[in-house]
């Protein structure tokens, strides 16, 4: 059966009608599946006629010419008589009805889209349909829609309340009339919502700029970040988050940054000062968001514990001024409190991010860099240990709470350049604490415990030598050369008793072994008198050199300083240490003649008989000889070696290098020990020049090569 | 099999054939239609009529949509068609988009 375009088309238009109706809400029945079939069949038979009454291009066109029709009469001019939010609704019905026109008008012409439309590449029914409702409705009204739903957003920005779920639909139509692309939500949409974003925020932190504080307007700032990221979950496209938040970040925290971080009282150097972690926290989170955003933060952070370090060095500068000795191991103390308090500060406020780890690093590299009063920080550090470790030091603290201080020293130690120098203060304080601390843990020590075993081999030497007993109970320690500090060894004149000690010792060690050079240490030893003074009878524990100078009174009632000195053949230094101990300290041992607080070379001396104590057995401390300078020397030889070979090193391996990369390449090799002086390496180089181990070329000046 | 999952094919004379939704939506056609948005009335649901197909024909299409039932269960098998219905079948499934 054949029909007619006019003929089916009239069936189909009535079908399109009642669909119209339908979707206008008018009272009309719902489609039974008798006129879904008619319909169906009718645009069916149309297409499979043949030509020429196959009317697939008229169908096709008068589909699309019905939906433009409709839009051109019904919908749109229910759309230009509508403003602001009422036309927002109003648009938002017109489509909704659309799409469900489009959709069953989809099933009606199905036949066109199986064969006519796939044979020409022609665009579907689906997306005709839905380009109809975007070229008559969308072009002409999405500035309007733009504006209002713009401006529906600024009324909420300001507190009020808005119709969510309209926005929402609205938006969609943004997205769904781009059929899969976003160009319409971007550029229609998107770029102006934008723009008016940070106008907005602009006119609103050039405000708050001026009135908040910094913590305050940080906090404006988040709820702000907060607000518009909801904003997004509410209505606008996901896609659209990162730019919104780039924007106003922008506009709140890129523009106004330094201004912010740099107020007066309620900046960044204040918050530091007053210790606010929330608002540094806070700070932190914003901050990191902008690009290059944490650079400023870091830097005040590093300015402001520069400071606090600084401050510190000058009050132990100033305590060490004034003679207070506690205040060095009060400053070493407080420093490693400093360390502590704003290491936590990075990794709780400032999330343990690189910048801030380093800014710390460079702070303290700076300060701590810094000696007090003549002493450089490695000795400082060294001291600082010694004192914790030592039995009877400043400090008595568990065994825990030594572990815990020593790791904290430790974290000090990697700011300090010489760290060379520390470890040779470090070693000769450890070798005084192993040799004289009873309490030392001296089973680590190999050499320590050979020496005990030589000891109690002597003891029974002694004990099956009857005339070999020196009358004196003598112990010795025996230590190897190499294992130890290097020490200065004198040309002690000692008293009778004492040196057939040491000539009993001698021949008993010969017994042992005949390979091997004994010198003594007299610096080291020490000795119990029994005084027999007036009063009581009282046992002194001296040192060897003291103990040596007052035997000398066994046989003289007084002597002078220059009889003394010759009668124990030691240097001036020592000799006048060792009499002030005796005689110008706590315990006055001897009577100085004159009596003055000071020894001079031109005093006399005199054994003070009358001399007591409530003790029965005192120790007389004598100082020990400030290391200082030969340790300071000592290390300063290492270093020129540790500068040769590195030379050499770099060298041997490169063949040719010019002076400056060299150098460069030698202060890097060195820098996990000390950092080295310039002209040292400069000065070594020409030794190792004058030593055939490199040399200059001829043409270059600046150019080294290695010589074989 | 309830009401709600059957539908009613009448053909060109009349005659009722009964069979389940699932089977009916071979056909892309009976599918859309179907699905539709906006609902038929509930009377009307469930019944198509077909004035241009004969029993015949009907009767084999609705035999090919439960064989493509088991087709697509993986049981393979063969579809018989007389060759003097090949013609109207074919116009059928056209028209019927199976």
């Amino acid at each position: 059966m054949e029909i007619e375009l006019e003929q089916g088309w009239e069936i189909v238009l009535r079908g399109f009608n009642k669909l119209k109706n339908i979707v206008e809400g008018l009272p009309e029945p719902q489609f039974t599946s008798e006129d879904y079939m008619k319909l169906y069949t009718t645009v069916y038979t149309m297409c499979t006629q043949k030509p020429p009454h196959d009317y697939s291009q008229q169908l096709y066109d008068r589909y699309r010419e019905s939906i433009e029709d409709y839009i051109t009469s019904t919908v749109l001019p229910s759309l230009r008589e509508k403003h602001d939010e009422f036309m927002l609704r109003e648009l938002v019905k017109r489509w909704t009805n659309h799409k469900v026109m489009v959709r069953w008008l989809s099933r009606f012409f199905h036949y066109l889209d199986r064969y006519f439309i796939a044979r020409r590449s022609l665009s579907p029914l689906n997306e005709v349909g839905l380009t109809c409702f975007r070229n008559l409705v969308y072009l002409e009204l999405n500035g309007k829609v733009r504006d209002a739903v713009i401006s529906l957003i600024d009324q909420e920005r300001e507190g009020e309340q808005i119709d969510r779920a309209l926005l929402k639909n609205i938006l969609d139509i943004f997205v769904e009339i781009g059929m899969g692309q976003m160009d319409y939500y971007e550029n229609d949409f998107e770029d102006a919502m934008l723009k008016d974003t940070a106008a907005y925020y602009s006119r609103k932190a050039s405000n708050w700029i001026q009135e908040d504080s910094c913590p305050d307007y940080m906090l404006k700032a988040e709820e702000c970040l907060k607000r518009e990221k909801e904003r997004v979950s509410h209505y606008l496209h996901s896609s659209s988050e990162p730019k919104l938040l780039e924007k106003v970040q922008n506009e709140l925290l890129s523009v106004y940054g330094n201004q912010l971080l740099e107020k007066e009282h309620s900046g960044c150097h204040a918050l530091l000062r007053d210790d606010k972690v929330n608002d540094l926290s806070r700070m932190f989170r914003l901050f990191s968001k902008i690009p290059r955003g944490l650079e400023p933060v870091s830097s005040i952070f590093k300015q402001h514990v520069t400071g606090e370090g600084t401050a510190l060095v000058k009050q132990a500068e100033d305590a060490a001024s004034n003679k207070k000795s506690v205040g060095l191991q009060v400053f070493v103390r407080k420093v490693i409190e400093l360390h502590d308090k704003y290491l936590a500060y990075v990794s709780d406020c400032f999330q343990n991010h690189t910048l801030f780890h380093k800014a710390l690093k460079e702070a303290f590299e700076i300060f701590c860099n810094k000696g007090v009063s003549g002493s450089s920080s490695a000795e400082l550090l060294a001291t600082f240990c010694d004192n914790i470790l030592k039995k009877g030091g400043s400090e008595k603290l568990s065994d825990e709470a030594i572990e815990e201080t020593l790791e904290k020293v430790v974290k000090l130690l990697a700011y300090i350049s010489d760290k060379d120098l520390f470890a040779e203060f470090y070693r000769k304080k450890l070798a005084r604490r192993l040799l004289f601390d009873k309490s030392a843990n001296d089973d680590h020590v190999t050499d320590l415990t050979l020496a005990r075993e030589n000891q109690t081999s002597f003891e029974e030497y002694l004990g099956n030598n009857a005339n070999a007993n020196p009358g004196i109970d003598l112990t010795v320690t025996v230590l190897t050369t190499g294992f130890w500090p290097s020490y200065k060894s004198f040309d002690l004149n000692l008293p009778v008793e004492m040196v057939k000690c040491v000539e009993v010792f001698r021949e008993f060690y010969q017994t042992k072994t005949k390979h091997r050079k004994i010198t003594w240490i007299y610096s080291l030893g020490t000795c119990n008198l029994i005084g027999k003074f007036e009063p009581k009878t009282m046992e002194l524990i001296v040192t060897t050199y003291q103990a040596s100078a007052l035997l000398l009174f066994n046989t003289a009632d007084r002597l002078s300083y220059s009889e003394i000195m010759a009668q124990l053949n030691l240097t001036d230094d020592d000799v006048v240490r060792l009499l002030h101990s005796l005689s110008c300290a706590k315990y006055k041992i001897l009577i100085k003649d004159p009596n003055t607080k000071t020894i001079s070379p031109t005093d006399s001396f005199e054994f003070n008989t009358k001399f007591t104590d409530k003790m029965r057995r005192i120790k007389i401390p004598l100082p020990p000889v400030d290391e200082k300078k030969k340790v300071i020397e000592d290390v300063d030889k290492d270093r020129r070696y540790a500068i040769d070979a590195s030379i050499v090193r770099i060298m041997k391996s490169r063949k040719t290098l010019c002076h400056q990369p060299l150098v460069m390449e030698c202060v890097a090799q060195l820098g996990r020990m000390f950092k080295p002086d310039i002209k040292a390496i400069k000065k070594r180089i020409e030794d190792l020049i004058s030593r055939d181990y490199l040399e200059r070329d001829k043409d270059n000046p600046n150019l080294f090569r290695y010589l074989a | 099999m309830r009401k709600e999952d059957t539908v009613k094919l009448i053909s060109a004379e009349g005659f009722e054939f009964v069979i389940s939704k699932e089977a009916a939506m071979v056909s892309q056609t009976i599918r859309n239609m179907l699905t539709s948005p906006g609902s038929f009335a509930e009377a009307q649901h469930g019944e198509v009529t077909f004035p241009e197909i004969s029993t015949t024909i009907l009767e084999k299409i609705c035999q090919y949509f439960h064989w493509s039932l088991q087709y697509a269960s993986g049981k393979e098998t063969e579809f018989p068609i007389e060759p003097e219905l090949t013609l109207e079948l074919m116009m059928a499934a056209n028209y019927l988009h199976t």
